[in-house]
């Protein structure tokens, strides 16, 4: 318990957040028009927040392996939002463990910080190991 | 039939959708969110392994098809269950419907949960999703 989970740095860019929209079909203007980003409470363009899921993802990837992919879950609540030119950094630790007949099961704290250290994004993963 | 989901009353079903794991669109996804542990993974394991958020972004743009945000509309949060591994070439049926709709300040809050299933009809993703849409 209270292991940390590998922790990751991600630089966020237009071009990569203009590459995600593409992949996932997501072209909120929010997110891919500056001029219309401008005009709404964040002053620019934001990242999707499914693209810093998917770096949470990676960490438990690298983390728990197969065991993310079949029976993991994920509660998570956005925060704040992570803009064009920031770095995030992804992280996490086990916060709780289980022994029972059908194995461990594990719930860890994730989190997406900025550079500044404001949480963007905080939740529970949880995988059965 | 597209709709705004803010028009729409809770316990809306939207149709049904479909979409297929294309390995294009997987590799695709892959080079956009720069992920090196799944394909480390699946390599290590001789599988075609979709990531799992692929699955779920894939599958929430299949069920974009079916209602349309407002520009300026804001993920709240998400919940996400991955029942199995999926690989490439799977095709997955997915069904949303509207679970809950609120005002708070000047946002419509509405909340859409989500199940995929696998060609055999099994559960394979589940999901709830909160967004805020302008009022």
């Amino acid at each position: 318990m209270g292991a940390e989970l590998p922790s990751s740095a991600k630089t966020l860019s237009q071009e990569k957040i203009d590459r995600y929209a593409r992949a996932s079909g997501d072209f909120n203007p929010i997110h891919v028009d500056p001029a219309f980003a401008a005009q709404t409470p964040f002053g620019g363009t934001i990242a999707h927040g499914m693209l810093l899921l998917a770096y949470l993802s990676e960490m438990l990837t690298a983390a728990f392996g197969q065991a993310w992919l079949a029976g993991g879950r994920l509660k998570i609540r956005f925060r704040g939002a992570a803009r064009s030119d920031e770095t995030v950094t992804i992280g996490g630790h086990v916060q709780r463990v289980q022994e029972g007949h059908e194995g461990r099961r594990l719930w860890c704290d994730v989190e997406c910080l900025n550079q500044q250290g404001e949480v963007l994004i905080a939740g529970q993963a949880e995988v059965k190991l | 039939m597209n709709k705004a989901i803010e028009a729409l009353e809770k316990g809306h079903r939207f149709s049904a959708t479909a979409f297929v794991l294309d390995e294009e669109a997987v590799v695709r996804y892959l080079e956009a969110v720069e992920d090196e542990a799944l394909p480390r993974l699946a390599q290590a394991e001789g599988k075609a392994w979709v990531p799992p958020m692929a699955v779920a972004a894939l599958a929430l743009r299949s069920l974009m098809e079916e209602m349309t945000l407002p520009a300026g509309s804001i993920h709240g949060s998400q919940e996400l269950e991955f029942v199995r591994a999926l690989e490439t070439g799977e095709r997955i049926a997915c069904r949303a419907w509207l679970s809950h709709r609120s005002q708070r300040g000047g946002y419509w809050v509405l909340a859409v949960g989500m199940e995929g299933a696998d060609e055999s009809g099994r559960s394979v993703l589940a999901g709830r999703l909160t967004v805020m849409v302008p009022r």
